[in-house]
């Protein structure tokens, strides 16, 4: 793989991230801001405590989370599509040295930047308007968590953005596969929710895994093991599973 | 010598669909080629076989030696593209997509820069360098396809239908630029456009329905058409009442009479005289020496005329 090929791509990316990030953040922070609004301080006197916690600071994990893997995940699936699809430049370059993998892990990592500046940018809104303050221990530890989750997310969207020819499908996938799986992961309630018997189930979905664990490790300083175990053998499935199929796919 | 462009029986099959069938043939170092063939003759499809972009079916292209099967990026180092579609990065800017395929071909700051402002300087673009190229006009963007192509100095540059679409203006500009960088490498190109063959490529194959046809210069593919020299002489009435003169005449391979004109097909030039002193004394307008066109040669080869 060429190091310096890849990393030509992944600038490029920046360049481009860089320049439309000003008038991008508005959209970006517009919805888990809504939220966050919404439920976080408008239905608090409802909700009460969850968890030993105020409602407020049991969602402003998730949609910190939420919204570094949705832009991801975003950033992944349009991106591989439009130059794939659209501009052509995926095959400009690879009229040049820079290899398929080279090409495939310059665009994960874009779309894991989007997601981590993008997770780091809500996060600090929702510090200004509330006063909660998490120890700089749990920001680090919360880190171990939006890592592999920015990462999983994008690789999803490298698969979807590689096997998908339109965009309509791209958008329904959004809607069936992500936002579900993002909603039903205990960002807005406990797992304990959840009837008994489905509670195993639900543990075990990596998005899970991200969500829960990523909260506790904010609010408590806790790491699940097992949730980080499941979290990064995922990421790491993910991320040979895109690159296997993006080449399958050029290999055409 | 090597060639620069070898194929030995190469196929590509899309399905059912043969899109190039035992196809071979051998472009050697230097000068302009163009590969001439109407819509869905497997030009593309030839184009990114040799340039790495897929794989054949069956049989081998070498690019300089060197296999594409196994040396993919070998070749890619030595060869330049203009795709058939514009593959411009249209959130970057002109000089932003040069330097990017500049990095990809890991070629160092220092010598991209000089490279980039050269080519922007001879391409016309230095003024607009800046913009992006969306805000091009459609022979500007292409001009850009061929810049971004030559900044690391190919051994081989293919153009995929460099000048589809362009006004007979841009296309004349875009032939200059392509006129003055060869030399200095091969030039691989196809086209629709006889004109476009006929003007800048030294050698021409004609191909359709996946398969090689024929090929040579252009003058040796219009003299291979027909051996004889073909004649139009308008006369001053009706061309029918000399129909039994000419028919007399041995050296004539074949009459069409039409209105007030006959057209005549010689045997060899030579014959001129004996046609002439045939119809001596007749009221002759205009005789005329009918210039062998490609397109001729294409229709009799293809049996169509040049879908653009
Ligand atoms: N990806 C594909 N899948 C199926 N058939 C294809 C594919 N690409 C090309 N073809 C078919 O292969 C044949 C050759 O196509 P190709 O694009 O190589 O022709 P071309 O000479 O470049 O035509 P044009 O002048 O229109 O660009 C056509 O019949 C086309 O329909
Ligand atoms: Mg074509």
């Amino acid at each position: 793989m060429s190091m310096a090929g890849a990393l030509a791509i992944w600038r490029r990316d920046m360049l481009v991230l860089r320049r439309s990030i000003m008038s991008e953040m508005i959209a970006v922070i517009a919805y888990p801001l809504t939220i966050y609004l919404a439920f976080g301080i408008g239905m608090q006197g409802y909700i009460g405590l969850v968890e030993g916690i105020p409602y407020s600071m049991f969602i402003a994990p998730g949609l910190i989370t939420m919204t570094a893997v949705n832009a991801a995940y975003s950033e992944s699936v349009w991106s591989l599509w439009f130059h794939r699809r659209v501009q052509f430049t995926i095959e400009s370059y690879r009229v040049t040295p820079v290899t398929v993998s080279g090409i495939v892990c310059a665009k994960l990592f874009s779309g894991f930047t989007h997601g981590l500046v993008k997770g780091i940018a809500v996060g600090l809104v929702i510090s200004l308007i509330t006063p909660f303050r998490f120890p700089p221990a749990h920001l680090a530890v919360y880190l171990l968590f939006l890592i592999p989750g920015s990462v999983l997310f994008s690789c999803a969207g490298v698969i979807s953005g590689t096997l998908m020819d339109k965009p309509e499908t791209i958008g329904r996938v959004e809607a069936v596969f992500i936002m579900p799986l993002i909603f039903m992961s205990g960002l807005f309630f406990p797992l304990s929710s959840y009837p008994q018997v489905i509670i195993p189930i639900v543990r075990s979905l990596p998005t899970t895994a991200l969500f829960e664990g990523a909260r506790q490790a904010l609010v408590s300083g806790n790491v699940s093991f097992g949730f980080l175990i499941l979290l990064y053998t995922t990421a790491l499935s993910a991320f040979i599973a895109a690159v296997w199929i993006f080449r399958r796919k050029m290999a055409e | 010598m090597t060639a620069a462009i070898t194929t030995r029986s190469l196929a590509k099959r899309y399905g059912n669909l043969t899109a190039l069938d035992e196809f071979d043939l051998e472009v050697t170092r230097g000068g302009i080629f163009g590969l001439l063939g109407p819509n869905g003759a497997g030009k593309t499809t030839l184009i990114r076989i040799l340039t790495t972009l897929m794989r054949p079916t069956s049989g081998t292209a070498c690019i300089e030696g060197f296999d594409t099967a196994s040396h993919s990026r070998e070749i890619r180092r030595l060869i330049g593209v203009v795709p058939q579609e514009n593959s411009l990065d249209r959130y970057l800017t002109a000089r932003e997509n040069l330097e990017l395929h500049a990095r990809l071909h890991e070629m160092p700051v220092t010598s991209y820069r000089k490279r980039i402002d050269e080519l922007l300087e001879l391409f016309g673009l230095a003024g607009r360098q800046n913009d992006f190229p969306d805000s091009y006009s459609g022979g500007m963007q292409r001009r850009l396809v061929v810049a971004r192509a030559l900044v690391h100095h190919p051994r081989i540059l293919f153009l995929d239908e460099p000048t589809t679409g362009l006004d007979p203006q841009s296309r004349h500009a875009v032939w200059d630029y392509v006129k003055s960088i060869a030399g200095s490498m091969t030039i691989f190109l196809t086209t629709h456009y006889l004109e476009e063959a006929d003007q800048l490529c030294e050698r021409i194959a004609i191909m359709d329905h996946g398969k090689l046809i024929t090929q040579g210069s252009a003058t040796e593919l219009k003299e291979r058409l027909t051996g004889g020299a073909l004649y139009e002489i308008e006369f001053g009435g009706n061309a029918d009442a000399f129909a039994a003169t000419l028919g007399n005449l041995s050296c004539i391979r074949k009459l069409t009479l039409e209105g007030n004109r006959a057209t005549i097909e010689l045997e060899h030039w030579e014959c001129l005289s004996a046609l002439v002193a045939a119809l001596a004394g007749n009221e002759i307008r205009r005789i005329s020496l009918k210039e062998r066109t490609l397109e001729e040669v294409f229709i009799s080869l293809t049996g169509k005329g040049v879908r653009e």
